[in-house]
């Protein structure tokens, strides 16, 4: 019991550590490259959003919005990077909305990804299930007539 | 003289050689019974009589054995048994020559003493002599069954083989205590009792009539009980000297008294011998047995063995002691038969009515040492007991009742105890314990049918199926068989205890197995596999030709023995095999194909292989069924991964083309 206890308390001690590190990082990123950390937080707010409602072991719904995400926040990091990295740079690559709608649907179509394929997948399951039991009926069908068995559970 | 009869009959070679013509009877050859025409069917040659055997009157086994093919001059040998006219009939017959003579019972003018000697003793006793020799009594010496010749010539005895010993034989001319018995229950006997008859015949032909002919059978044994049989016999008639003097030795009561028949061959060497046979002991005044009055010891025994219950009754009251004491002047006896009583009152309950016939059993043989076996009213000597069974079995139920309870109680034994020097106690005692073991056996192939077929081994088989045919051996049973299914296929059990008891006593305990496999089979296919196990062996041993309705209905009833195979396909396999089988008649395949341990034990396997297959199969589905939310979960999870290479996949290509671009 006591063991437990304190691992329980060293985990919440590593989670606040983390947290107090991410807050450092940010708060660092902000105060030297302002126009980066404006344009990142502006691009991935809907993953940011994401990670924050995303409750499930492994946060797998956040996790696939914040690589879309990424994946479209790279040619706008990019541009700012190669311009200097100014604060009213920044503001004026955030301003350009064909960027955030581009990273933003991006995002909707992380999140689209992770509700389409597992229904896909389990259509796919459910039919190689469906397949699998008529084989196994028929078997069960024949094994009765040869051998007298008795009537099938399910009949 | 008596010698067990089972086991000793053969198949008859002869059987069967002989033609039989039913509408020519010869009604005066027979001695009596019914007789018709018979010819050699090989040699053509005729002059031959079948004497018909009657279903609850078995022939003579051993006489039929020990005399087929054996040639004594003026003896009507039995030359075959076999079924007539036609084979598998109803009829049985033993085929003799048929004596060429009237027979003497149609002679009416007394004989001359020279004649009688030289025709008629001489040649009678010289056939005794050569049955002694073969330890075979002939018992059927009587006017009707002895046949003269032509002048000059020997006289022909006839044929004594068609039923049991002494059966037809007129009380008149047994010995008093085998006169007593039942027609059925005289038994072998001994060549005395030949002798005997024959000096009846004597008196016959001397006074050219039949002695106390005008009395009835009882009458006439109780008439020489009392005086003794040649008083009886010869008391107003007046006999040559010699046929006297020989008559007076041949009719003694006892039989040891009596002249052997190789005496008889030289007559006045016969006559010359004395015997000192004491004369009845008589009464001053009579004693009342039921319906009887008694004079004599003697008598007292035939009264009291012929009714029983009166008999009893009178010893209770102390009549019978009484009487023997004060009366008869023998108080010996009466106070042997007073120990017996007060024996009997120590022995049982008071209404124990079988130790009140044992108590009479007993005084019987105090009394009479010569009287045969009497048991609640029926007498018999023991080495009847199979034919006298029979004919119980046929026509007397009572008489057979006694006769089972006779054998349960081991009465035999007992009786032979209180006369061992008159008859062979050990024999008997091993006898009669065998004849209770068998009467005893438990199941279809025991108990009493299988007694008297054992008893009896040229009894026919007594069933109902075979009553339009005489089964005398295993190879007329299957036929016999066929065809009573194939009257009625839809019936009954072809092996009804009659027809398994047949099948046990005349198997020679070859099928042994096959009859105790019979016993108590709940199980339906069981109890068809040991039927067909039998049916089989009586088809494989004793008949090798088809038998179609039988397999056939066998096949109609095999629907539980196809049931024994678990794979269908198998067993419509088998089912058309057995119908293919039983139409050509093959039992034994059939039970091959049924019993088939290696198909049976593969069949076995592979059902318990199959219902396993079947459990995992109904497992599997269940899991399918039941999986939905399992299925669901693992979409779930496939997506996400999947949805997070994408993401993951669309970024290192956003990054290289960033870095290369």
């Amino acid at each position: 019991m006591a063991k437990a206890k304190t691992k329980a308390t060293s985990g919440k001690q590593s989670g606040g550590s983390l947290m107090w590190l991410q807050g450092l990082a940010c708060g660092g990123l902000a105060a030297l490259v302002p126009g980066i950390a404006l344009q990142v937080g502006i691009l991935l707010l809907p993953a940011i959003v994401a990670l924050m409602l995303d409750r499930a072991a492994g946060k797998p719904v956040a996790r696939a919005i914040l690589l879309c995400a990424l994946a479209a926040s790279v040619e706008p990091m990019r541009a700012l990077w190669n311009s200097g990295q100014g604060l009213d740079l920044g503001f004026s690559l955030v301003a350009d909305f064909h960027a955030v709608t581009l990273t933003w649907s991006a995002a909707a179509g992380g999140w689209l990804l992770t509700q389409v394929i597992p229904v896909a997948v389990r259509m796919v399951l459910d039919t190689t299930a469906d397949k699998r039991a008529s084989d196994l009926r028929e078997a069960r069908a024949r094994l009765i007539e040869e051998w007298g068995l008795g009537p099938p559970a399910d009949q | 003289m008596a010698r067990s009869p089972d086991n000793e009959t053969q198949p008859d070679p002869s059987a069967g050689q002989y033609d039989i013509d039913t509408a020519r009877p010869l009604p005066q050859v027979g001695g009596g019974l019914p007789t018709f025409a018979a010819r050699n069917r090989g040699t053509g040659h005729g002059g031959l009589m079948a004497l018909l055997v009657a279903r609850d009157a078995p022939a003579r086994p051993m006489a039929l054995r020990d005399l087929i093919g054996a040639k004594i001059e003026n003896l009507a040998t039995p030359l075959a048994h076999q079924n007539g006219p036609a084979s598998g009939s109803a009829a049985y017959y033993v085929i003799c020559p048929a004596p060429a003579g009237r027979p003497l019972s149609l002679l009416t003018r007394p004989w001359s003493e020279p004649v009688i000697i030289g025709q008629v003793l001489r040649p009678i006793a010289q056939i005794l002599v050569e049955l002694e020799q073969r330890r075979i009594t002939h018992r059927a010496i009587r006017p009707n069954n002895v046949f003269e010749s032509q002048s000059n010539l020997p006289v022909t005895l006839g044929a004594a083989w068609a039923a049991p010993p002494g059966m037809h034989q007129p009380e008149i001319f047994e010995p008093p205590y085998s006169a007593m018995c039942h027609p059925a229950g005289r038994g072998d006997g001994h060549i005395a009792d030949d002798v005997y008859a024959l000096g009846v015949l004597l008196i016959t032909l001397a006074i050219g009539r039949v002695p106390l002919a005008a009395l009835d059978p009882v009458a006439a044994i109780r008439r020489k009980l009392e005086m003794g049989s040649f008083a009886a016999l010869t008391a107003e008639e007046k006999l040559p000297p010699i046929i006297s003097d020989l008559v007076r030795n041949m009719l003694a009561e006892d039989p040891e008294h009596r002249p052997p028949p190789t005496l008889l061959l030289d007559p006045f060497a016969a006559r010359g011998r004395r015997v000192a046979a004491r004369p009845p002991r008589r009464a001053q005044r009579p004693l009342q047995i039921g319906s009887t009055v008694v004079w004599d010891a003697r008598t007292l025994a035939f009264a009291i063995g012929t009714q029983p219950e009166a008999g009893f009754q009178s010893m209770r009251t102390g009549d019978t002691m009484q009487w023997l004491r004060r009366t008869l002047g023998d108080a010996t006896l009466a106070v042997r038969i007073e120990e017996l009583l007060r024996h009997r009152a120590t022995e049982g309950r008071s209404d124990d009515t079988r130790a009140d016939a044992a108590t009479v059993m007993r005084a019987v043989v105090l009394i009479d040492p010569l009287a045969p076996l009497c048991w609640r009213g029926t007498v018999l000597w023991p080495d009847a007991m199979g034919a006298a069974m029979a004919m119980g079995l046929v026509t007397e139920p009572v008489l057979l009742d006694h006769l089972e309870e006779l054998i349960t109680v081991e009465m035999v034994p007992n009786w032979a105890m209180l006369r061992p020097d008159r008859c062979d106690f050990s024999g008997l005692r091993i006898e009669s314990r065998r004849h209770r073991s068998l009467l005893q056996t438990r199941g279809p192939g025991g108990g009493q049918p299988r007694l008297i077929y054992t008893l009896n081994p040229l009894l026919p088989c007594l069933s109902p199926l075979t009553r339009d045919r005489w089964v005398a051996g295993l190879a007329d049973m299957a036929p016999a068989l066929e065809a009573a299914i194939g009257a009625d296929p839809s019936g009954t059990d072809p092996l009804d205890p009659h027809v398994v008891a047949f099948i046990a006593a005349r198997s020679d305990r070859r099928l042994e197995a096959e009859v105790n496999g019979l016993n108590g089979h709940p199980d339906e296919a069981e109890w068809l596999i040991a039927r067909l196990r039998l049916l089989a062996q009586l088809q494989v041993r004793y008949y090798a030709r088809p038998l179609p309705r039988l397999a056939g209905w066998f096949a109609a009833k095999a629907g539980p023995l196809v049931a024994l195979w678990y794979n269908r396909p198998r067993r419509a396999e088998v089912a058309s095999t057995i119908n293919t089988l039983a139409a050509a008649g093959q039992i034994a395949p059939m039970l091959a194909l049924i019993e088939d341990p290696a198909g049976r034990s593969a069949d076995a396997h592979g059902a318990r292989t199959a219902a396993q297959d079947l459990m995992t199969i109904e497992a599997e589905l269940a899991s399918i069924t039941d999986g939905g939310p399992h299925r669901t979960a693992q979409a779930a999870r496939i997506g996400q991964e999947a949805a997070a290479v994408i993401g993951l996949a669309a970024l290192a290509a956003m990054m290289t083309l960033a870095a290369f671009g």
